[in-house]
């Protein structure tokens, strides 16, 4: 087997039901907690698609991330790319997966490796994962991903600390880009930059998805963004799917009352497309004493009795998945 | 008279001799009941002019200003004792970071009792019952049992919450805040700027809103200062500002929103970064990055000028079409 | 906007977007050496270090003498500037009739290599076990920290002696004595920074690109946490060479006639009040010494902690 044979009928990147459970210890003679930090997430990903994972602090959308490029692995659940199930991986599957799923990071200033030269940063993932290239060769691939991502040659032989927000942020493109792979996840990739060079950052990225056509789980807390770049929306709240559904849809209809609430609480330039509505009340529950039923209920305003019992799951409504017991009355 | 009037306000760091500006001849007036926004990106000098009204420049900043005056009073040359008194009570200022200003050592009862305690005496019963009135004025649920928490057992919500109590706790009639909710999620920040504007609605404060997130300062301030490498560039009413941008900089920045983008397509960006210490340019400071740029804008630094009654600093400002004007004969950019 | 205004400054490609004028700011090493410079006790302890270190590597052919001959013509003669004192002996001679400025030429060779060798020993094995300790946590860092704890619960002359006393008197006995007394302050400081550093996105990036652990520990994570490491090895000098004297002193360290500063300070107890030169010159130099490495060390912690500079 392997993950870089694409199968026909066969999406890219299958997530089936992920679970991450982090287990705290709460102190001396209190009983330990488990934090439900990722509680059963599900969704594909076709090839050069984008698919946007938006939420707010403590949602999970971060976890997810760490647990899809496999710097920590699920507690439970199934990962599949192209149809092969990513477990316990040997030394060689391991290779082909990093040429497969790689991630860009948030922060610009703390993803680069402040004593090393951008040359060498970037030469790092060859270097591990591409033992057959030579050095010279190395040295190539590495100076024609810069040019891809609009460095110039020169800088190869700088620090990190040279260079502005964007252009570091155009680094750790690179480097997520070297071993062109097929999947990128990238977790709040401008969200650390201007707005100015946030347009530049995201250009590029969409550029990129079509030269060399990888997909993205992109990661991020800013609906206008997601908006621009996404194919598929999935909200999350506290380690769960509350809605999911092609970006359009979901932004000229949200049906769940968080996604709702999150679409009226992003403030607008254009005065037409402001939505006047009282603001979300309460603050986000701790994901170590959840509440019950739908994690959501204590901040919504359709809230009923069944809402606080029951916890609701993912379901077929107008062709998006919701996990609302009453979206038919809200829609 | 307004509340705060600031002319030509200019911080200096470095040496005498080749001084780094990092804000240059600001001018700026907030009035009672007035909510002025002040827009930049990193680098604009928002934090740092609004500081240099605070008094909190420390050396080897040197500040320097035609004018600086708190209701009529000269801050600049005014006993530092004196400004202290002013700033703090009738001037107070809320930060991004809420876990950062709160001290962690001690419980929010003590913090805010402290704030009243040096502005406005009182015995202990007094500052107490001020206190708890504070936490239910700025929406903490069940007040009096959050007096003995400590910072590190809030949310970031409930913090700044706990930060605008102390600000407001001795009633200042101007509030500046520098990205008060960067730090906060979305539907949080939409609490904490309803908040906002409430209190200064009901207490006819003066409010500074410093940040980075045009929509937001779109949708909160009544006037709107935009600003650019530690210049002020455009200043307008808030309605009008963002729909007809005099600036090409304004322009420029609306257009890389991805919320004015239709669609997939790429986004209209500004090349280049902010000017840093090392490369001012000579003449107008946008020069290398402005799409209209031309030969006097590289040579020349434009003034801040009326254009159809907004202050706009261009040689060249933008008509309703979004082109700009006075352009010498014959050239189109 | 009308289509004349299609500009320039749109660009058609990624590379001429990403064209920014990069202004240069000074290289790391640039900057730190500027900031070391500005403070003049760290630049005046690195020029007398420069200096003991020129005598200590020249001094088989500057010292007058050879430190160990005996001029029986010549026993404590004073400095020369002193009534009695001739220009032959410029500092004097001791109880035995050697030369003075010679011993204390070729006691700087001892001390800095004294030095030098214990916080090479002492630091190569503090970097490996705190690397481990704070690389992989759980039981190896337990056992590696209480391990240094308990050492670091003994005062340090006294478990010094007791590691010669196990081993032998003689001076490589006692550097390496030295060497183990100070291991705990390596462990724990490359420990608290290994610590810091190993939540660092670049890191965890790296781990994504599929580092391994001895590639993460000693060629991305280690480069980081010098900068402490490099001020507690310079202060580590100057406290090895006190020890050593220490040591020296009590007869532990190097033996008789090894021109070692502390043993000198022994051999001349009994001529404190008849003939002060014997023992304070040995006594100047150690404190020179020592003070031109704190300074050196407090310069350099100024120098690279990033939250000291403006």
């Amino acid at each position: 087997m392997s993950f870089l044979d694409t199968k026909p009928g066969v999406p890219l990147l299958e997530s089936d039901d992920l679970v991450r459970h982090y287990d705290v210890n709460r102190g001396f003679g209190k009983p330990g907690a488990t934090v439900k930090a990722l509680d059963g997430v599900s969704f594909t990903l076709e090839a050069q698609k984008t698919l946007a994972v938006v939420g707010e602090s403590g949602c999970g959308k971060s976890t997810l991330g760490r647990q899809l490029t496999l710097i920590e692995q699920p507690s439970s659940g199934e990962l599949k790319i192209n149809g092969n199930k990513v477990g316990n991986l040997s030394d060689k599957e391991a290779k082909q997966f990093r040429r497969t799923v790689q991630m860009i990071f948030q922060n610009p200033y703390g993803s680069l490796n402040p004593r090393k030269k951008v040359g060498q940063i970037l030469a790092e993932p060859v270097l591990l994962n591409m033992e057959n290239l030579g050095r010279k060769e190395r040295e190539e691939r590495v100076r024609a991903t810069m040019a891809k991502v609009g460095l110039r040659p020169e800088f190869y032989q700088r620090y990190p600390h040279m260079f502005s927000g964007g252009q570091r942020q155009r680094i750790a493109i690179a480097r997520a880009l070297i071993l062109e792979p097929k999947v990128i996840v990238a977790d709040e990739p401008v969200s650390a930059l201007d707005v100015s060079v946030q347009a530049q950052v995201l250009n590029l990225m969409m550029d990129l998805q079509k030269e060399m056509n990888v997909a993205y789980v992109f990661i991020s807390h800013d609906l206008s963004v997601v908006r621009h770049i996404a194919d598929d929306v999935m909200v999350m709240y506290l380690g769960r799917v509350a809605e999911k559904g092609p970006t359009e849809e979901i932004f000229a209809k949200p049906l769940h009352p968080y996604t709702r609430a999150l679409l009226a609480s992003a403030p607008k330039i254009d005065p037409t497309q402001r939505v006047k509505s009282e603001p979300l009340t309460g603050e986000l529950p701790s994901p170590i004493n959840p509440p019950s039923g739908c994690a959501f209920h204590k901040r919504c305003p359709f809230a009923t009795e069944e809402c606080a019992k029951v916890r609701p799951e993912l379901r077929n409504f107008e062709g998006r998945e919701v996990a609302c017991h009453r979206v038919e009355e809200i829609a | 008279m307004a509340l705060l009037e600031v002319k030509n306000l200019t911080v200096e760091f470095g040496s005498e001799d080749k001084p780094f500006r990092a804000v240059d001849s600001v001018s700026y007036s907030v009035d009672r009941g007035e909510v002025l926004g002040i827009v930049g990106e990193s680098g604009s000098g928002k934090s740092v002019s609004s500081l240099a009204v605070m008094g909190l420049i420390d050396f080897p900043g040197r500040v320097t200003a035609d004018a600086l005056t708190f209701d009529g009073q000269d801050l600049l040359r005014m006993p530092s004792k004196r400004r202290r008194q002013i700033t703090g009570k009738d001037i107070a200022m809320i930060f991004q970071d809420p876990m950062s200003a709160l001290n962690p050592c001690f419980t929010v009862e003590a913090q805010i009792m402290e704030a009243l305690k040096v502005h406005e005496g009182g015995n202990k019963k007094q500052r107490r019952e001020r206190t708890l009135d504070l936490l239910d004025q700025v929406g903490i649920p069940d007040p009096k049992s959050r007096m003995t928490a400590y910072p590190h057992q809030l949310s970031g919500g409930m913090s700044q919450r706990i930060v605008i109590a102390m600000a407001i706790a001795c009633n200042p009639r101007l509030l500046i805040a520098d990205e008060p909710t960067t730090a906060l999620d979305v539907t949080i920040q939409a609490q904490i700027i309803d908040l906002l504007l409430k209190l200064q609605e009901d207490s006819d404060m003066g409010l500074l809103l410093i940040t980075h997130d045009l929509a937001l300062v779109s949708e909160a301030a009544n006037r709107i200062q935009v600003m650019y490498a530690g210049q002020l560039f455009e200043s307008g009413p808030a309605d009008s500002i963002f729909a007809a941008p005099r600036h090409p900089y304004t322009q420029a920045l609306l257009e890389a929103l991805p919320e004015r983008s239709e669609g997939h397509d790429r986004l209209r960006t500004i090349p280049g970064v902010v000017p840093g210490q090392y490369d001012r340019p000579a003449g107008c400071l946008l020069a290398p990055r402005c799409r209209y740029a031309n030969e006097s804008c590289v040579n020349a630094r434009p003034e801040v000028s009326d254009f159809n009654g907004r202050d706009v600093r261009c040689f060249y400002p933008l008509n309703d079409q979004g082109q700009p004007t006075g352009l010498p004969t014959g050239e189109t950019v | 906007m009308s289509e004349n205004f299609t500009p320039s400054a749109v660009p058609a490609s990624n590379a001429a977007e990403a064209i920014e004028p990069v202004a240069a700011p000074p290289s790391p090493l640039r900057e730190t050496w500027d900031y070391f410079k500005k403070n003049r006790g760290a630049y005046a302890g690195l020029i007398i270090i420069a200096i003991i270190m020129f005598l200590a590597i020249t001094a088989q052919w500057i010292a007058p003498y050879d430190p160990i001959i005996q001029d029986r013509s010549a026993f404590l003669k004073p400095p020369a500037w002193m009534e009695g004192g001739s220009w032959e002996y410029l500092l004097g001679t001791d109880a035995v009739g050697r030369d003075i400025l010679s011993r204390l030429i070729h006691g700087a060779q001892l001390s800095v290599s004294i030095g030098l060798a214990v916080v090479a020993i002492s630091m190569a094995s503090g970097i490996f076990l705190g690397m481990l300790a704070g690389y992989f946590r759980g039981w190896i860092e337990v056992s590696i920290m209480r391990m240094m704890d308990i050492m670091l619960a003994l005062p340090s002359l006294i478990m010094a002696m007791a590691i010669v006393a196990i081993l032998g008197p003689g001076l490589e006995n006692a550097m390496l004595a030295i060497a183990i007394v100070q291991l705990p302050h390596y462990v724990r400081l490359t420990r608290a920074s290994v610590v810091s550093e190993l939540n660092k996105e670049y890191v965890i990036a790296s781990q994504v690109a599929g580092a391994g652990h001895i590639r993460q520990m000693f060629v991305n994570i280690l480069p980081n946490c010098m900068a402490p490491l490099i001020v507690q090895g310079t202060l580590g000098i100057s406290s090895a060479i006190l020890d050593a004297a220490a040591l020296g002193f009590l007869g532990l360290g190097a033996q008789p006639p090894l021109p070692e500063w502390g043993t000198m300070l022994a051999e001349a107890r009994e001529f404190v009040g008849s003939a002060w030169w014997v023992i304070t010159f040995p006594g100047l130099c150690i404190l020179v010494t020592v003070l031109a490495f704190n300074l050196m060390g407090d310069g350099l912690r100024d120098a690279l902690d990033p939250k000291m500079k403006r």
